[in-house]
């Protein structure tokens, strides 16, 4: 009842607790409620996005904190309650600015390449400095057979999605979020692409009697 | 493609440190929120949820989003 004649004086309206900000931003939505959260939003935002953002910061995270409020919105009836509503808001709002930002991150990196086209990549793994490659064979440290047995397992036991995969991430160094919309596929299902190839890596590892320890401590 | 003896090394470690429990990036994302708050308290968000703390330390564009919602709440709370 209080809340409904603070709606109605529409001039102190007040949010303090979960209850009164789902209320308020469900449909029919509070206006003002709507405007509060965009504040509050843009407030988080900008001390979290600026070393991201060289320039038109202001600009940047008001419509960051827009597009944030429209996923709020259409997700409200998912907020359980676990955090404070701002918490869940601002979640949402700072993935949305860091997801644009990789993209633009990227599309500006593209750009260069296009300008510079390196070698086209095939998804096979090979290196030059492993035992096949030396001229006596007989010469390759035992390291080496090691590391080229894993190679072995790495070129024979992954897809061609899980090695490309890696090879973006890990060897290009590029963003989750990135490599997903190259492999038009989400964050989630890449993540789970390369978690199943780390285990066949190292299942295979343990079939081959190869111990990881041993690779490292004959650095 | 040529790749170095390091980038082998580094796959068998991230290979080796592999559980079969994980979550993805979305059971991340659903938690995040929570995580924050009971980091903000003062309380080990890592005891409350490893799960999520582990994938946390995995995933970089998770962790990335991560420090910049405690950034971002700072401001706010």
């Amino acid at each position: 009842m209080l809340n409904w004649f603070k709606r109605r004086g529409n001039d102190k309206a007040s949010y303090d607790t979960n209850e009164e900000w789902i209320k308020a931003l469900k449909s029919p939505v509070d206006e003002q409620a709507v405007d509060l959260l965009r504040k509050q939003l843009i407030r988080g935002l900008k001390p979290a996005l600026h070393k991201y953002v060289d320039r038109e910061l202001d600009q940047f995270v008001e419509d960051v904190a827009q597009d944030a409020l429209l996923k709020i919105l259409d997700n409200i009836d998912s907020f359980r309650g676990e955090s404070k509503l701002i918490t869940w808001a601002m979640k949402i709002a700072v993935r949305e600015g860091l997801t644009e930002l990789r993209r633009k991150r990227y599309d500006d990196r593209s750009m260069e390449e296009f300008k510079r086209p390196s070698e086209e990549g095939r998804n096979e793994f090979t290196s030059i400095t492993f035992s096949s490659d030396l001229p006596n064979p007989n010469d390759a440290t035992h390291e080496q057979l090691v590391l080229q047995k894993v190679l072995d397992i790495i070129n024979n036991e992954l897809t061609d999605k899980q090695k490309k995969a890696i090879k973006a991430l890990m060897i290009e160094g590029l963003s989750v979020t990135v490599v997903a919309d190259q492999m038009n596929t989400n964050r989630n299902a890449l993540y789970k692409l390369v978690h199943d190839a780390r285990l066949k890596i190292k299942e295979k590892l343990e079939i081959s009697g190869i111990n990881p320890e041993e690779i490292f401590n004959n650095q | 493609m040529k790749i170095t003896q390091d980038f082998i090394k580094k796959i068998v470690g991230m290979a080796a440190q592999s559980r079969q429990d994980e979550i993805g990036c979305d059971d991340c994302f659903d938690q995040l929120h929570e995580f924050a708050e009971i980091e903000l308290e003062g309380k080990s968000a890592a005891e409350a949820m490893p799960l999520v703390k582990d994938h946390l330390k995995r995933c970089g564009d998770c962790r990335e989003e991560y420090e910049a919602l405690l950034e971002a709440l700072k401001t706010v709370s």
